[in-house]
């Protein structure tokens, strides 16, 4: 019973914690602009956080290797130095942007200063960060964050016509501004499947000391957590698609996103928007912070992780501390978090496969995985994803020049 | 298992983290050295942790970064002391023994000053 | 590593040294780069046993295609390129030389 709870906890956390300021930019966004049209490229994206989460909790919980520890043992020093290099640029923006979402959503709650507010949610992150043990910042965030919850109820008193929404999950292409179309599926599956999220999961695997015992833990916070976590995707969609595309409204600010609750639901869901938002986005900057320390520890062999305790992991602690110390640098230049956040999922997109080839190779290695290593069904869908995440990849770039970050 | 048989140097040994005897992270295989004659007997004698090991493997620009920005130490752990290789080199003395993780050392000191670390 | 051999002193080498280097026999033949070097336990000791050779490059390094984990596990009789270390006369202008007649195993 104690057992079911636990899963249940997890699978909790790992809701909340699926939705970023990526996730919400683009999907409000591609639903302002395409309606419920892109909806199958959401159910997309999370299939392959999904396959790529449940691949590298499996590593390390089997092998005890997290993500970097692959990618420097696979790729080698030269390669994975190229690697590393790519995620922790994208990861720092990723980071900067989580930041700059905490101080728009304290703006809105309170009305304070913005610049006052980024000092203020980066020093409440840092103090949370050295506080609290690990298992209580993923739960304690990623629970509030289920607030975005509202965000469901929102989709369903707007009425959308449902038949348009069952027809968005079936996969097509747009005839109408292909490229543009094209730009905010990119998008959706960086967002869905940010690179800081394996990173996170596979070295929070290895913070909580799973075993190949947790291997049912692990399926079901990868599958039925992340893809639960998917619903607060669809539901930001069809919110945006059903409210701000018929009004011709351009989601810009992190407030608007918060009108699609608001409008509906009242004050009560302008409030539980934002708090949502806040825990969901703040959880994201700590896991972005972290990834980036696990990242540069891992890859030099470094002691690591949270669980060794501040001193008991020098260097790791320092590369946090320093990587959250840039991230509040980046903000304050008064940088646009929302733009930032479009060029860090685009450009994340760009560096997956580092990350995703890894893994998939980790994962077939049968001398350290012996009979945990990748079955048919495992390696069926990896393969597919890469390749998918290659195509997109390549285009990314060039569909982000083209139209101009996707206003066509 | 993991002291018999066959091993391949390059993908199971180089670039592995390295754990000491007390299960603390303490570099990477950062190289191997060997000794012995080509074509006749040559063994593993040690592996290389530090920048000075590793910078030799680079080109290009990250060759020249890595000559502006890390020292050339290389700290030497003789082949005796590995325990096991498995996912991680596991060796059979603690860090400090050894002289790896002396940065992490260093910098512990500070860090357990401040309170709640 | 230049102009090392067997004749000459013992020498003291590093990995990476041995690793990418071209395999070519005395008159000439290639057999593609060394990407691993395989050893043996013997005793507290590994002592090295053969190159292994390919043309498949980055894909080899990776451990695509070679399934060398599968291997040790399982104890099939796949077989990989390899060359025997006997075989090595002498590691001459980036390049390891073997004995003529070395077939890869």
């Amino acid at each position: 019973m104690k057992r079911i709870f636990e899963v249940a906890l997890g699978i909790l956390a790992a809701i909340g914690g699926f939705v970023d300021i990526g996730d919400i930019v683009f999907n409000t966004a591609a639903g302002a602009t395409f309606g419920y049209g892109l909806l199958w490229v959401v159910v997309l994206g999370v299939g392959g956080i999904i396959t790529y989460s449940e691949m590298c909790g499996r590593v390390a919980a089997v092998s005890k290797q997290p993500v970097f520890d692959a990618v420097r043992e696979r790729l080698g020093l030269g390669t994975g130095l190229v690697a590393l290099v790519a995620a922790q640029i994208v990861n720092l923006m990723t980071l900067a942007a989580e930041v700059g979402g905490i101080a728009l959503v304290l703006q809105l709650l309170s009305g304070l200063p913005y610049r006052a507010l980024i000092l203020l949610g980066v020093l409440a992150l840092a103090v949370v960060i050295w506080v609290l043990p690990f298992g209580w910042i993923e739960r304690v965030f990623g629970y509030v964050g289920l607030c975005l919850l509202v965000f469901a109820v929102a989709a369903i008193k707007l009425h959308p016509d449902w038949g348009e929404v069952a027809k968005g999950f079936v996969p097509h292409v747009s005839t109408e501004s292909p490229l543009v179309y094209g730009y905010f599926a990119v998008g959706l599956l960086g967002a869905a499947m940010t690179p800081y999220e394996v990173y996170f999961y596979s070295s929070g695997a290895v913070e909580e000391g799973w075993t190949p015992k947790d291997l049912g833990i692990n399926k079901a916070n990868a599958i039925i957590g992340y893809g639960l976590g998917g619903f607060l995707s669809f539901a930001l969609m069809i919110t945006a698609g059903a409210l701000f595309l018929p009004l011709g409204i351009e989601p810009e600010l992190l407030g608007t996103v918060a009108l699609g609750a608001e409008i509906p639901l009242g004050q009560i869901g302008l409030i539980l928007a934002l708090v949502g938002t806040l825990f969901a986005v703040g959880g994201a900057a700590i896991d972005t912070c972290f990834s980036g320390a696990y990242n540069l520890a891992q890859f030099l062999g470094w002691e690591w992780g949270k669980y060794r305790g501040g001193a008991g992991a020098p260097r790791f602690t320092i590369t946090w501390l320093v990587l959250l110390a840039l991230g509040f640098c980046i903000v304050m230049t008064g940088i646009d978090p929302i733009m930032l956040t479009e060029y860090s999922v685009i450009f994340s997109v760009v560096a997956l496969p580092f990350t995703y080839i890894p893994i998939l190779l980790t994962a077939n290695d049968k001398s350290h995985m012996g009979r945990y290593a990748n079955g048919r069904v495992a390696n069926t869908l990896g393969i597919f994803y890469l390749l998918v995440i290659l195509a997109v990849s390549l285009s990314a770039i060039p569909l982000m020049l083209l139209t101009n970050m996707g206003q066509g | 298992m993991s002291t018999s048989g066959e091993l391949d140097l390059a993908y199971g040994v180089l670039d592995h983290q390295l754990v000491d005897s007390e299960g603390r992270r303490c570099g990477k295989v950062d190289e191997i050295e060997l000794e012995g004659k080509a074509g006749a007997e040559l063994r593993v004698t040690a592996l290389l942790v530090g920048p000075g090991a590793w910078r030799g493997r680079l080109s290009g620009p990250f060759a020249w970064f890595a000559g502006r920005l890390f020292a050339r130490k290389v700290i030497r752990v003789p082949w005796d002391v590995v325990e096991s290789v498995e996912a991680a080199v596991h060796l059979g003395k603690t860090a400090s023994e050894l002289g790896l993780g002396r940065d992490d050392d260093r910098w512990r000191k500070r860090i357990a000053r401040v309170p709640g670390s | 590593m230049e102009e090392a051999n067997r004749e000459g002193p013992r020498l003291v080498t590093r990995l990476s040294e041995l690793l990418d280097r071209q395999v070519v026999t005395e008159s000439g033949r290639s057999l593609g780069r060394a990407f691993d070097v395989r050893g043996r336990w013997s005793g507290n000791g590994v002592r090295v046993t053969a190159l292994v050779v390919g043309r498949r490059g980055f894909l080899e390094r990776l451990g695509i295609g070679s399934s060398r984990g599968e291997r040790r596990r399982h104890h099939k009789t796949w077989k990989h390129d390899t060359v025997p270390w006997e075989a090595v006369l002498r590691l001459q202008d980036g390049r390891i030389v073997i004995r003529d007649g070395t077939e890869c195993e």
